[in-house]
């Protein structure tokens, strides 16, 4: 069981990214991970973050949700989508799609490079399908050395 | 908020210098394209981006960045970057993008490989 848990809703706007990567950002550094690694922590939440609003809400309205968690060992952070942007459309993030995506990520390419920062950054990485009909990605950064478990 | 307003545009020598004081983010990165955009159908050809002032770069600005230098070059013309800080490198590297965009240490060294 986690030490803590953080939990945010922001409406799929792109806007409000930057200030859930700014508190997060503030809140990695905090917790003592290195300049370095607060950046990497950034970059895949921006990713994700972009991925949910960008592919996998169906409307501002309903949102994007994120759970943050602190233990011993690690910070973990969970986006979750409700699913298609549009009504009808089926989950952005199906196996065939993933591969597709995967399969063909260039760096000539204007886009489809999310999924693989994030994979490549955090210390772990995984993606499956909510039950709200979307997608919940959560991804973990692993502290140098265990932390104080009474803060 | 419109972030354009903290993308400042100029021109030196004829080339079109973007100076961006904001993170890049979605929302920034959105605005950016739409800049970018704006050039293009002005018929700019040479485009530099200094990036000096900036701490964070998400893959959308770079894929915008990007697609422009590779539209930029069908016709001749080109769009650097320059003044990277470190984490901003390390993204551009791990994308790739660091082998399809040119990028320089400093703008007058990126405005003078054109």
């Amino acid at each position: 069981m986690s030490q803590a848990d953080i939990q945010l809703q922001i409406p799929s706007v792109a806007f409000y990214i930057e200030p859930v990567r700014a508190f997060v950002g503030n809140l990695a550094q905090s917790l003592g991970f290195s300049r370095k690694r607060v950046a990497d922590i950034q970059l895949v939440l921006d990713e994700i973050c972009s991925n949910a609003v960008h592919h996998g809400s169906a409307d501002a309205t309903v949102g994007v949700k994120l759970r943050i968690s602190i233990d011993t060992d690690a910070l973990e952070i969970i986006v979750r989508d409700t699913g298609g942007r549009h009504s009808g459309e089926k989950n952005w993030l199906t196996h065939e799609r993933l591969s597709e995506i995967e399969m063909n990520r260039s760096p000539s390419n204007e886009s489809g490079h999310g999924i693989f920062i994030a994979k490549s950054l955090a210390d772990m990485h995984k993606m499956q399908p909510n039950r709200d009909g979307g997608t919940d990605v959560r991804v973990a950064f692993r502290f140098s050395k265990p932390r104080n478990p009474e803060i | 908020m419109d972030s354009t307003k903290l993308m400042k545009l100029r021109e030196e020598s004829g080339i079109k210098v973007i100076e961006i004081t904001t993170d890049l983010s979605s929302y920034a990165a959105s605005d950016l394209r739409k800049m970018l955009e704006g050039l293009l159908a002005e018929k700019v050809e040479k485009i530099v981006v200094n990036l000096s002032q900036v701490s964070h770069i998400n893959s959308t600005a770079v894929g915008a960045l990007v697609g422009v230098a590779k539209r930029l070059r069908q016709s001749g013309g080109d769009l650097k970057i320059c003044a990277l800080a470190d984490n901003l490198t390390r993204t551009f590297n791990l994308i790739g993008a660091s082998s399809v965009v040119e990028i320089y240490e400093s703008e007058n060294s990126a405005l003078a490989a054109f």
